[in-house]
């Protein structure tokens, strides 16, 4: 399938008084339709300047971007193809009504004003916004203003979505609406480029993740993959009993390490069995796989490259 | 563009409609120094008095005051604005390019300008009964000043893009604005004279002096050098806006304020 996204060696330095501070250096990515690629970072690690640099607000120094072919930064007609929602930014008027900001981005993007409002109508009924099309967007609560801003940023049908911090300081509720509402436009198609401090929703919606630190990236994989690779053979039972002294020094003979009424076995499958043939028939209370979920990732990935 | 200049008229005439206060009084302000002028109190059209007695005088130096200042600096304070709220990059996500959906912004701006203005100026007609002998040929100056205006607003917005605060700046300009209105250098000799034709605004303002303080005839010629003057600060100012809007993507401060 060809891809909407691709950049290909960005690169960006910002001038400072101690000399040039390299924000992104040779940062790749793909993006196919569908897909929803979480690019995550500590604060400052390259994620809005790359952001920036693919929906053509910010000059890469080297490197390029093409959306479906096209370079954003030379062909007005790429911008057409990409939709975003910017952390820190309002994105929509707030003197204007959702219905209102709809048309007005709509023919921004180049759609007719009539065209604008129907889609913009279609959408707020969508995003569970219709009854409030005729007020003022700043009345709006928070969570309603971030799904204006994505409604806003899809009113053109645009290839690419990029959603910069879409679900930072809604309340539980709101964000869980905007994460179903991402699954469902990636479902239809639609390719996101989601970048997040929120790692339990990187993991919830994203096929793909991307860590970057200090302007480069650290890992891409398949979530699930990468979850896999650093979740490692490693199992956890649960005994309702401390288990008996002989059974301890067979225990430990198999590599096993007892603590207390719990065993850890870090070994390979077959090795599970003997480990619960010496248990038999102690009562079990649970059984685990251990899983890395995608904070621990993060985090022992940032920690190897600081220690590196 | 035509679409984009129709949005943008819908859109600033929403953004007034939201606050109802602010447009009042700015209509209240209009009324009032129209009716000031119509009662022969010429101060109150501040450096316009000195196109001539006569209220048509008067009122085309009101009207040249005030759009040529719209025009100076509503491109750089909407773009402040924006940059506050965090819309600026939203703008500049169009497919149009920011200097089209600007251009239009300011064109849709200076419509509704006009419209109030004129809307004001026929109802103190009819109210008041007041006749006006308009010297058409009035209007062409006019435009010149403010293609020449709009090229200062520009060569402003392109600094207002990458500096984002200039309101100092722009208040400052005021004067500058008032002295490039208000000096007559069509009547000075030597390399005044010279000034007078490369500076924005004047030679435009210079010919409607002529034409509605002097009664002389309208002056093809001069009125070449204000359209040619009036072009090439046009040009000048939207050539630096685009540098501006290059160095500002290069320079990654499109978003900051």
């Amino acid at each position: 399938m060809e891809a909407v996204l691709e950049a290909r060696g960005l690169r960006k330095a910002y001038p400072a008084r101690s000399g040039p501070v390299v924000a992104v250096d040779g940062v790749d990515l793909t993006l196919a339709p569908g897909e929803v690629l979480a690019f995550l970072g500590p604060n400052g690690a390259g994620k809005t300047t790359t952001i920036k640099m693919i929906a053509g607000l910010v000059l890469p120094d080297a490197g390029q971007v093409r959306i479906e072919g096209r370079d954003p930064h030379r062909d007005p007609a790429a911008l057409a193809r990409v939709g975003a929602v910017l952390e820190g930014n309002r994105n929509v008027y707030w003197r204007l009504t959702p219905l209102e900001n709809l048309e007005y981005f709509g023919v921004l993007r180049g759609l007719s004003a009539a065209t604008a409002r129907r889609r913009g109508r279609r959408m707020l009924e969508r995003f569970g916004l219709l009854e409030k099309a005729r007020v003022l967007t700043q009345q709006l609560s928070r969570g309603m203003q971030q799904k204006l801003a994505i409604a806003v940023a899809l009113v053109h049908r645009p290839r690419l979505l990029l959603l910069d911090e879409p679900t930072l300081g809604l309340d539980v509720e709101a964000a869980e609406r905007v994460k179903a509402l991402i699954r469902e436009l990636a479902a239809e198609g639609q390719a996101i480029l989601l970048t997040t401090h929120q790692l339990a929703v990187a993991e919830a919606l994203s096929h793909r993740v991307a860590i970057i630190r200090k302007g480069r990236i650290v890992a891409e994989d398949r979530t699930q993959a990468l979850l896999a690779q650093f979740s490692g053979e490693h199992y956890r039972i649960e005994l309702a009993v401390e288990p008996d002294p002989e059974r301890r020094r067979r225990l430990s003979a198999l590599g096993a390490r007892v603590e207390g009424a719990r065993v850890v076995y870090a070994g390979e499958e077959e090795g599970l069995w003997r480990v619960l043939e010496v248990l038999r028939p102690l009562p079990l209370v649970r059984l685990e796989r251990h899983r890395a979920d995608l904070t621990e990732v993060f985090l022992r990935l940032v920690q190897e490259e600081a220690d590196a | 563009m035509l679409r984009l200049i129709a949005i943008e008229f819908k859109r600033g005439l929403l953004m007034l409609r939201r606050y109802p206060v602010e447009m009042a009084g700015q209509l209240v302000v209009i009324t009032l120094i129209f009716y000031g002028l119509f009662l022969g109190a010429r101060y109150v059209a501040g450096p316009a008095a000195q196109f001539g007695d006569r209220l048509d005088a008067l009122i085309v130096g009101y009207v040249l005051w005030t759009l040529t200042m719209f025009a100076v600096g509503d491109l750089s304070w909407g773009l402040m604005s924006e940059a506050r709220e965090g819309t600026l990059e939203q703008v500049f996500l169009s497919p149009f390019g920011p200097l089209r959906v600007y251009l239009a912004r300011n064109l849709a701006a200076l419509l509704v300008v006009l419209a109030f203005n004129l809307a004001i100026l026929l109802v103190l007609l009819v109210l008041t009964g007041a006749r006006l002998r308009f010297v058409g040929a009035a209007l062409w100056p006019l435009l010149a000043a403010l293609l020449s205006a709009y090229g200062i607003g520009y060569a402003l917005g392109a600094m207002a893009l990458y500096f984002k605060r200039i309101q100092a700046f722009l208040n400052l300009f005021q004067f500058v604005m008032m002295f490039l209105i208000m000096a007559s250098l069509e009547q000075a000799q030597g390399p005044a004279r010279l000034a007078g034709a490369l500076l924005p605004v004047a030679p435009a303002a210079g010919i409607l002096r002529d034409l509605l303080a002097r009664g002389l005839p309208f002056d093809p010629g001069a009125f070449a050098v204000a359209l040619f003057n009036g072009l090439f600060y046009l040009a000048l100012g939207l050539w630096l806006f685009l540098r501006a809007v290059h160095l500002t993507k290069r320079r990654g401060l499109l978003g900051g304020y």
